[in-house]
C-alpha cells in the first residue's frame, strides 16, 4: 500500500475511476489528482523503486532518472494547464480518458524494464484513442479507428522486437541497445512509429485535429515526447536517425505550407520539431541529448500554447479552417497575443524558450563538424518560422478580415493561455531553469553574439521571403495526398466489395428471425452502435488491466 | 492587400538594420567555411524558404485533391 502512495501514476488512474464514476467533479477530480501526483513526484526520494514480480518477469514500475523526472514534470505541468483549459468542456468521459493517458505516459517514462513500458505503450494507444473518439463526430470516429490501427501494429512490431530481446539476453532492463541484432530493427521501428517517423508521419495530422477543441492539447504532448524518451534511453548516437530526423524536419514543414486545416497545420509542425530531437538523439553527444531533452520541454509548452489559441480559435468561432478564419486579432486580442508568443517560440526567436533548446541540437552538429546536416538543420529552422511562424497567426489573426463575430474565450481558458506564454519568455530569459533539470551538466551559453545575431539573420530573410512569396502560400480548400492513400482508398474499395458479397448472403437476423437469439442479436447490435457504451466498457478493462498490474494480483 | 504592402515596409526598415546586427558577430569564432562569409545567415535563409515554397508548390500540383476526396 506504502508503493501505491509512492507511485505518481495511481492518484491519476484513481482521478479516472473517480470520474467516470462521479462525472459531476471531473473538472475539480481531474486537477486535483495531476497536482496530488505532481507533489508525490517531487516529494518522493530518487532511490525509491517499485518493484513487482509478475509471471516471473522482474517488474520495475518506477525507477527515477534525471530525464525520466525532466519529462515527468512537463508531462504534468502541460496536463494541469491542459485540464484548467478544457474545465468548459461538457464532456466528463474524456476527461477520464485524459486522465488514464496521461497515467500511461508517464508510467512509460517511469518504468525501468520493457514488459512495463509495453503494458503502458499500449494502454497509451487505447486511451489516446478514446480521447480522440470522445470528439462523437464522424471525422474523429474514422480517424481513431485509423490510429489505433496503425499504433496496434506499432505495438506488435515492438512487441516482437522485444520476446527477440529477451529469448537472446534474458534481460528486460531498458538500457542502450545496439543496432546489430534482427530483434533491434524491430524495436526501432517499433518506437521510431510512435514519434511519426517516415513513411507514416501521416499519423499526427490525421489524428491529432480530430480531438476536440481541448484535447488535441493532450494529444499533442504525449504520444511522441515518449517515443522520444525511450529512442534517447536506447538508441541515441545511432547515425541512422539522423537522417529520419531530417526526413521529418522537411516533411513537416512542406506538407505544412500546402494545409489549410489550423490544427493539422500545429500537427506537421510536430514532425517537424520531433525531427529536430531525433536528430538529437542520432548525434548522440553530451549537449546533443542535453538539447533534445530541453528542445522536449521548451516543445511540450509551446505547442500547448499554440493548439491552446487554435482550440480557443475553434471555441470561439467553430471555424477549424485557415481560409474561413482572418482578423481576428482585433476581436481576440489576448488569443492573438499568446498565438504569437508561441509561434516566436516554436521558431526559436531570441529570449523565447524554442532558442534555448533547439540552438543546442544545432549548436551539437556544429561543434561534432557533421557540415550537411547542419545546413538541413539551418533550412529546418528558416523553415519553422515559414510554416509555424509566420503562417499560423498571420491567416488566422492577420490577413483579411473575415468580420467574424468573436471574443477572447472565458478567463479559464486564458489563464492557461496567459501562463504557458510567460514559461515560454520566462525559460528563454532565464535559460538556466531549464538546463538545471539536464540529464547531463551544461556549459552552454545560449545568448551570445554569434548565436543571437545568425538566428535573428536567418529569421528576418525567411520572414521577408514568407511576405513576398504570400500570393502564392493563399489557402485552398485541399487536402494533400500522403502514404494514408494506400489504406483510405483501398479501404473504400475492400469494404464497397465486401459490403456487396456480404448482400447476397442471408443476413443472421434472417436466419433466426423468430427465435430467441434474435432478440439478443438485436440487443447486442444496438449495445455496439451506441458509441459511448462501448467506450465505457473499454475504459474498464483498461483500468482493471491497470490495477492488474498495479497491486499485482 | 494594403496591410501586405505595410508590413513588407515594415520588415525592409528592419532588414535595413540587419548589417548592424555584425558589430556583435565574432567571425574569429567561425567553425566551417561559410560562416565567416558576411550575409551567408541572410542569404541562405532567404534561399531556403523560396526553395522550400517552390518545392511544395510543385508537390502540391501533384498530392493536392479535393477535400471530399476520401468520401
Amino acid at each position: 500500500m506504502i508503493d501505491f502512495i509512492s507511485y505518481p501514476v495511481s492518484y491519476l488512474v484513481l482521478g479516472a475511476i473517480v470520474i467516470f464514476l462521479r462525472p459531476y467533479f471531473a473538472n475539480t477530480i481531474g486537477v486535483l489528482s495531476i497536482v496530488s501526483s505532481m507533489l508525490c513526484l517531487f516529494v518522493v526520494s530518487d532511490s525509491q523503486i517499485l518493484n513487482y514480480k509478475i509471471m516471473s518477469f522482474d517488474n520495475i514500475f518506477y525507477e527515477i532518472s534525471d530525464l525520466s523526472f525532466l519529462f515527468c514534470v512537463v508531462f504534468l505541468i502541460i496536463g494541469l494547464f491542459g485540464k484548467i483549459f478544457s474545465f468548459y468542456r461538457e464532456n466528463s468521459n474524456e476527461k477520464g480518458y485524459v486522465l488514464l493517458y496521461i497515467a500511461s505516459a508517464l508510467g512509460v517514462v517511469l518504468s525501468g524494464d520493457f514488459l512495463t513500458l509495453y503494458v503502458f505503450w499500449e494502454a497509451m494507444a487505447i486511451t489516446s484513442t478514446f480521447v480522440i473518439w470522445s470528439t462523437r463526430n464522424q471525422l474523429s470516429l474514422d480517424s481513431g479507428n485509423r490510429y489505433i490501427i496503425l499504433h496496434l501494429i506499432g505495438g506488435l512490431i515492438l512487441l516482437i522486437g522485444l520476446i527477440g530481446l529477451y529469448s537472446q539476453t534474458y534481460d528486460l532492463t531498458i538500457r542502450e541497445i545496439s543496432l546489430n541484432t534482427w530483434y533491434s530493427w524491430f524495436i526501432l521501428i517499433g518506437l521510431l512509429l510512435n514519434a511519426g517517423a517516415p513513411p507514416f508521419s501521416q499519423w499526427i495530422p490525421d489524428a491529432y485535429p480530430e480531438g476536440s477543441y481541448s484535447s488535441s492539447v493532450f494529444l499533442s504532448a504525449y504520444t511522441t515526447k515518449t517515443s522520444v524518451y525511450v529512442l534517447i534511453v536506447t538508441f541515441a548516437g545511432n547515425s541512422i536517425l539522423i537522417y529520419v530526423g531530417i526526413y521529418m524536419i522537411l516533411y513537416g514543414i512542406v506538407y505544412a505550407l500546402l494545409e489549410n486545416d489550423i490544427r493539422r497545420i500545429l500537427s506537421y509542425s510536430i514532425v517537424n520539431q520531433v525531427g529536430f530531437m531525433i536528430v538529437g538523439i542520432g548525434i548522440g553527444t553530451e549537449l546533443a541529448i542535453n538539447g533534445t531533452s530541453a528542445h522536449a520541454f521548451s516543445h511540450i509548452i509551446y505547442k500547448g500554447l499554440l493548439l491552446m489559441s487554435a482550440g480557443s480559435v475553434l471555441y470561439v468561432t467553430g471555424k477549424r479552417k485557415c481560409s474561413d478564419v482572418g482578423g481576428l486579432y482585433k476581436t481576440m486580442p489576448i488569443t492573438a497575443a499568446c498565438g504569437i508568443i508561441g509561434a516566436f517560440a516554436i521558431s526559436a526567436f531570441p529570449f523565447t524558450s524554442g532558442f534555448i533548446s533547439k540552438s543546442m541540437i544545432v549548436e551539437s552538429s556544429y561543434i561534432e563538424g557533421l557540415e550537411i546536416i547542419w545546413y538541413f538543420l539551418l533550412i529546418g529552422s528558416a523553415g519553422v518560422f515559414l510554416h509555424a511562424g509566420i503562417k499560423f497567426p498571420w491567416f488566422v489573426f492577420f490577413h483579411r478580415d473575415k468580420k467574424l463575430e468573436a471574443t477572447d474565450p472565458p478567463i479559464l481558458m486564458t489563464i492557461p493561455m496567459v501562463s504557458l506564454s510567460f514559461i515560454c519568455i520566462i525559460l528563454g530569459i532565464f535559460p538556466n531553469l531549464l538546463y538545471v533539470l539536464l540529464p547531463y551538466s551544461v556549459d552552454y551559453v545560449p545568448y551570445t553574439g554569434n548565436h543571437v545575431v545568425s538566428q535573428l539573420h536567418l529569421l528576418l530573410f525567411s520572414g521577408l521571403a514568407f511576405f513576398m512569396a504570400l500570393k502564392y502560400l493563399e489557402r485552398t480548400l485541399t487536402i494533400t495526398l500522403d502514404i494514408d492513400y494506400l489504406y483510405r482508398r483501398n479501404y473504400t474499395l475492400l469494404r464497397l466489395i465486401l459490403s456487396r458479397i456480404v448482400s447476397y448472403l442471408p443476413s443472421p437476423r434472417e436466419i433466426f428471425r423468430y427465435t430467441k437469439i434474435d432478440k439478443k442479436l438485436y440487443l447486442i447490435e444496438n449495445t455496439l452502435l451506441n458509441q459511448s457504451s462501448i467506450s465505457i466498457m473499454l475504459s474498464i478493462i483498461t483500468v482493471v488491466i491497470v490495477l492488474v498490474f498495479l497491486l499485482n494480483i | 492587400m494594403k496591410t501586405r504592402k505595410n508590413i513588407i515596409f515594415w520588415i525592409f526598415i528592419v532588414i535595413s538594420f540587419t548589417p548592424y546586427l555584425y558589430l556583435f558577430y565574432d567571425f574569429k569564432k567561425v567553425k566551417f567555411s561559410v560562416d565567416n562569409l558576411v550575409g551567408f545567415y541572410p542569404i541562405y535563409g532567404f534561399l531556403a524558404c523560396v526553395g522550400l515554397i517552390i518545392f511544395a508548390k510543385l508537390l502540391g500540383l501533384v498530392l493536392k485533391k479535393d477535400e471530399d476526396f476520401y468520401d
